[in-house]
Formats: C-alpha cells, structure tokens, sequence
C-alpha cells in the first residue's frame, strides 16, 4: 500500500479542531516561507503542558497515526496517551494525510515557547497555523547540521538577508 | 565550539541573534559579557547600525561559538528558484511542493 498522499492542510484541520497549539519548523516551515525546498513530512513543535498534550493525543488517533520507520513505510500502530507521548523526544509519524514528525526540542531551540515567540500566524489553504520564523528554521537547521539541510542552509541565509549583495563590477 | 559559515547576503545581526538563541542567552546577558549594552546588542540583531565583523565576531564567541569566513564560487542559481517561489502565493508553494513530491514518486515507482 502506498504511502498517503501529503496533505498537511489536513493534518493542521484535525491539530486545530482538537485545540492542539503547536508550531511547525523545518522543511515545511521553510516551504511557507517561501524557500525552494521540497519536503514529504511536517514538523510541528507542541506546548508540553499536559492539557495540550492530552488534545495532541487525541489528534493523533483521529488521523490514525502510526510510527513510521523504512522498513514499515505504511507504520506500525501505537498506543500512547498525553504522557506517552511526553516521554520520547521525536516521533517519526505516518497518517491518514502524509508524514508527521512530532519534535519536543528541535536542535538549537528550547522547545515551543522558544519557537511561538517569533513565530507568524499563516494560513495554509484556508487553515491557520503559526509557523517559526524564518530566522529560527535556520537556528534549528544549522544547529541540526545534517547534510540535506547544509545543501540548503546558503540560500536560507539569503533570504534572511534579502538577497544576495549587487555583483561588483570586474575589477 | 562550533564554527559557522558566514554566506553573504545574510546580515551580520543574525549570526548575533541565531547563536545567543542557541546559548539561551537574553541581550542583557550578552551585552554584559562582552562589555556593551543591552540597545546595542538589540540594533546589532535589528542590523539598524552598521557593526564591524569584529564586535559580531565578539559577540558570537560570548555565546560559545565562533563565525569563519570563507570564498566560494558564485552561484545565485538557488536564489534565483527562492525569488520565483517568493513570487508565489503560501498556497501555490504547498501545491508546488506537492506536484514535485508527485513527480518524484512517479519516477521512482517507474524506476
């Protein structure tokens, strides 16, 4: 069975109808943003207190998440709870609507209060959502230091910047 | 220490801001170590004030890490696809995202 089709809107409707507050960083943050950058998964960043991770939970379950490794692309079903969930600093997810990655602490960042601080509120096909600024996509990627996100580390720095500086004339 | 590679367009202030974020320090406490006050060090990650790589380089090691600088070849090619995709609408970049993803797993399930 394929994997479903990436329909993070979705994912983001069902977050929401629970009360779930998160943020979304990575990839898909930098998509937002406008980088070109292609991702199959959302990262998203919750509040830790027990309400939110409650509602998160319940959210998990009505988009039928499931852990997904390589070898199981379709995911192996889990049963977790608020505090569960708590207890594992990233969890890699498939649902009914793509890729899910649920991160408590993305590298160089605290966690969501650190990210909701700068973080803008967007809407991504009708459905509002509040995504790191692009300032602490890079934070994160740069402290993350994988090879995928060094490839694209440059052109997210230009952006920030506003552009590369004018080309001189030859000299 | 961790070093970082400085790329060009990016404003000095943000190398500033990204590692006293990663050291979990406020402005205050960084102006303090290196000697400056708190406004300062906000108009530095602000870029409002010209600042010399010197005092960013201060700056930057007071908070455990460290900036290097290097040459590399021109390539605004990247830069070139980001500003089409900045043209673009929140919504038509998801839907580009998606129409790439489409053509990646047609080609690998041809594959």
């Amino acid at each position: 069975m394929p994997e479903p089709e990436f329909r993070p809107e979705e994912i983001f409707r069902i977050l929401d109808e629970h009360g779930v507050r998160f943020v979304v960083v990575g990839g898909f943050a930098a998509i937002l943003h406008g980088a070109p950058y292609v991702t199959f998964d959302v990262d998203v960043v919750p509040a830790v207190d027990p309400g939110n991770l409650s509602a998160l939970s319940a959210a998990l379950k009505e988009m039928h998440a499931r852990i997904w490794t390589n070898d199981e692309p379709e995911g192996l079903s889990f049963d977790h709870s608020g505090g569960s969930l708590a207890m594992t600093k990233i969890w890699n997810l498939v649902t009914d609507h793509g890729r899910l990655d649920v991160t408590f602490e993305p590298s160089g960042t605290t966690g969501f209060d650190d990210l909701r601080r700068d973080a803008v509120s967007l809407r991504v096909m009708g459905q509002p959502v509040d995504v790191a600024s692009l300032a602490d996509v890079v934070r994160s990627k740069q402290a993350a230091g994988r090879r995928k996100d060094e490839l694209m580390l440059p052109v997210l720095r230009e952006m920030l910047g506003g552009g590369p500086p004018p080309d001189s004339p030859p000299g | 220490m961790m070093h970082h590679v400085y790329h060009g367009g990016m404003e000095l202030g943000q190398f500033v801001r990204e590692a006293r974020r990663r050291a979990g320090l406020s402005q205050r406490e960084l102006a303090a170590r290196v000697g400056i006050s708190q406004p300062q060090v906000a108009r530095i990650e602000r870029g409002s004030v010209d600042t010399s790589f010197r005092l960013v380089r201060r700056l930057v090691r007071a908070s455990g890490f460290d900036v290097s600088i290097e040459l590399v070849d021109l390539d605004d090619s990247a830069w070139s696809v980001a500003q089409t995709q900045q043209r673009m609408s929140i919504d038509a970049r998801v839907r580009a995202n998606r129409a790439l993803l489409s053509v990646a797993g047609a080609a690998k399930d041809h594959a």
